[in-house]
């Protein structure tokens, strides 16, 4: 037993001396947000190519985990950088930017939409999947009030059925107040399923067989871009009335965001996250390529590049953006 | 060297698409049997949510102390468990503690029909054993997850592919359990029994399954803890309750409001299980 103990103490050391050079020599790290939405894994790949390429000395990792840990840890400072920062469905947002424990560096895509969104055939019908026309006349958030029997809830026959946002998120919140305020609540059920993956095979299991379907999506994503939603009207944005549910989304921002600590640890990345910018249509784009081939995000992310070659002179100086080409 | 350190790319095979394909089409083709499957489950459930609601709340505390006191026998338990009972209701969340309770119960309920006699042909015979075991790692360790977008997409989300996630993972230890407890009944009481000219189906109903019993009752026991511990898995998948409490609390960050539904799992878990294992007990003390 001792021996054994022994022995396997001494491989320990082994390994460790091993993997020292390796650590000596290391690049700095810095370490980005993965919280499991597909745009954002999109963004980090897009990121690692550049930083990786066109820099030297720093290498991309990725902290997989909710949106609310990550949070935590940038304000630790164990995370670096939270490349697409749904800052407005972060409620500690403003506090914790006012308290210095999170930076704004830049603005990402400055054209995200969320809201309500059904599928097109709800309201046009698709001749060629033989669909017609399920709520002609639905259009806005309001309408939805009389349409309640297009969208059965299966576990409760005399209610529709909205799905809400995913639990926690400010955009749930928002919404569900809005359910009360326009009096949806009389016909609908509101459910909420608890992460993307869930809410969005809820969408694509409908869609598949071309049922109706109402509920929360937002934009960019690989939903977004590979099916035909339409968002549902709602009143103009306006900020008091928004919180108590009574309008619809402002355009989002999607910022990045990062620690207190990360100017100084990487100074010449900053200057390039600060030029960082995408868009809502892009990066559908992207992102309805990858779900069709079923590539790598880091596939289509290099694919993105190539083929929207002027991102990289927008992004970076010259020199660097010929060697990021260069690895194309 | 490298190919020595790196697994070759072209070995590699692709990504499951196929069975992407496949699991819409299943959906898109059997419509209405998968329909009919859905209606069975959500009609269950909800005919056992609403009796337990029928129940007013102090008869449902009193009862459930009532029966703490009959399978203990000490005072204090009684007591006790009201006042753990009570407590979830001042957190609010009785209604989401029934609505995860008729889950349960149906859950275990389907885990004791598949289970009990597949725990028995299992026990019988060898070869279904070497096939049925593996089948059972298989799912006790598959992430939930893999098996939960097909469900929903099979189902749409609610509480049918919730359920059909819990009973997956809770029909285990029902099977394991009853095997056995089965195969280690003393050998001369079954030499004893078929000397006498017991049939088969006599040794078994006479013999093996009352011998088997405690083993049977912890089976059952664990069956109920699985159901338990899968009810914010099942959250995620729009099954309210419990689970969804816990959720919506800590996608917000707000670890005291997700301590309530969290202590309330484990009351129920608690109570459920000292119940079981009381019946259990007497169980063998009868024997």
């Amino acid at each position: 037993m001792n021996s054994k103990l022994k022995n396997v103490l001494l491989l320990l050391v082994m390994v460790l001396i091993c993997t020292m050079p390796a650590q000596a020599f290391a690049k700095t790290e810095i370490v980005v947000t993965d919280n499991g939405w597909d745009s954002q894994k999109l963004h980090n790949e897009i990121a690692r190519i550049i930083v990786e390429n066109a820099y030297d000395g720093y290498v991309l990792k990725t902290s997989t985990a909710s949106s609310t840990m990550n949070w935590q840890a940038i304000i630790a400072g164990d995370v670096d950088l939270d490349i697409e920062s749904w800052t407005d469905n972060v409620a500690t947002y403003p506090k914790d930017v006012a308290n210095g424990d999170i930076v704004d560096v830049g603005v990402l895509a400055p054209d995200s939409n969320q809201g309500f969104y059904v599928p097109r055939y709800v309201i046009e019908g698709d001749a060629k999947r033989g669909i017609k026309p399920m709520a002609p006349g639905l259009k806005t958030v309001k309408d939805l009030a009389g349409y309640h029997k297009v969208f059965p809830d299966d576990e409760d026959k005399d209610k529709g059925r909205i799905y809400g946002s995913i639990p926690g998120w400010m955009a749930d919140e928002v919404l569900h107040k809005k359910y009360e305020l326009y009096g949806l609540n009389k016909n609908y059920n509101y459910v909420r399923l608890g992460s993307e993956a869930t809410l969005f095979a809820s969408l694509v299991a409908a869609y598949n067989l071309g049922e109706a379907w109402v509920g929360y999506c937002y934009e960019p994503t690989w939903v977004s871009g590979k099916l035909d939603l339409v968002l549902l009207q709602d009143e103009p944005y306006d900020k008091e009335l928004f919180e108590k549910g009574a309008t619809a989304f402002p355009s989002q921002q999607l910022k990045i965001v990062s620690s207190k600590y990360f100017a100084k640890k990487a100074p010449d990345l900053l200057e390039f996250f600060k030029k960082y910018r995408t868009g809502s249509r892009l990066i559908a784009e992207a992102l309805a390529y990858l779900d069709e081939k079923k590539v790598s995000h880091s596939e289509a992310a290099k694919w993105l590049l190539k083929t929207h070659g002027d991102l990289l002179d927008q992004w970076l100086p010259k020199e660097k953006a010929e060697r990021v080409r260069a690895v194309l | 060297m490298e190919y020595l350190f790196k697994f070759p790319e072209s070995l590699r095979i692709g990504n499951g698409e196929a069975i992407d394909i496949a699991v819409k089409a299943f959906s898109r083709n059997h419509r209405e049997t998968l329909g009919l499957i859905k209606s069975a489950i959500i009609a269950s459930i909800n005919s056992i949510n609403t009796l337990l609601e029928a129940i007013p709340w102090p008869l449902l505390i009193l009862l459930v102390a009532y029966m703490g006191w009959k399978v203990s026998k000490k005072p204090y338990v009684g007591p006790m468990y009201a006042a753990m009972l009570f407590f979830i209701g001042m957190c609010g969340l009785w209604e989401n503690m029934l609505e995860t309770i008729s889950m349960v119960i149906v859950a275990v309920f389907l885990s004791v029909m598949m289970g009990f006699p597949l725990g028995i042909i299992v026990a019988m015979s060898k070869r279904t054993s070497a096939v049925v075991r593996p089948i059972l790692d298989l799912m006790q360790t598959m992430p939930a997850f893999v098996y939960l977008v097909p469900a929903v997409i099979l189902f749409s989300p609610g509480k049918t592919p919730a359920l059909i996630a819990t009973t997956i993972y809770a029909v285990v230890p029902m099977v394991r359990m009853t095997n056995l407890g089965i195969i280690h009944v003393d050998k001369e009481m079954v030499e004893a029994a078929s000397a006498f000219g017991s049939t088969k189906m006599q040794l078994l109903s006479k013999v093996q399954i009352p011998q088997a019993m405690p083993a049977i009752m912890a089976g059952l026991n664990q069956t109920i803890m699985m159901a338990m511990s899968m009810v914010v898995t099942c959250a995620l998948i729009g099954a309210n309750g419990l689970g969804m409490e816990i959720l919506l609390a800590t996608n917000r960050t707000e670890m005291g409001k997700a301590l309530m539904p969290g202590i309330s799992i484990v009351i129920v878990a608690i109570i459920l299980d000292r119940l079981t294992q009381g019946l259990i007990k007497k169980e063998a003390s009868t024997e």
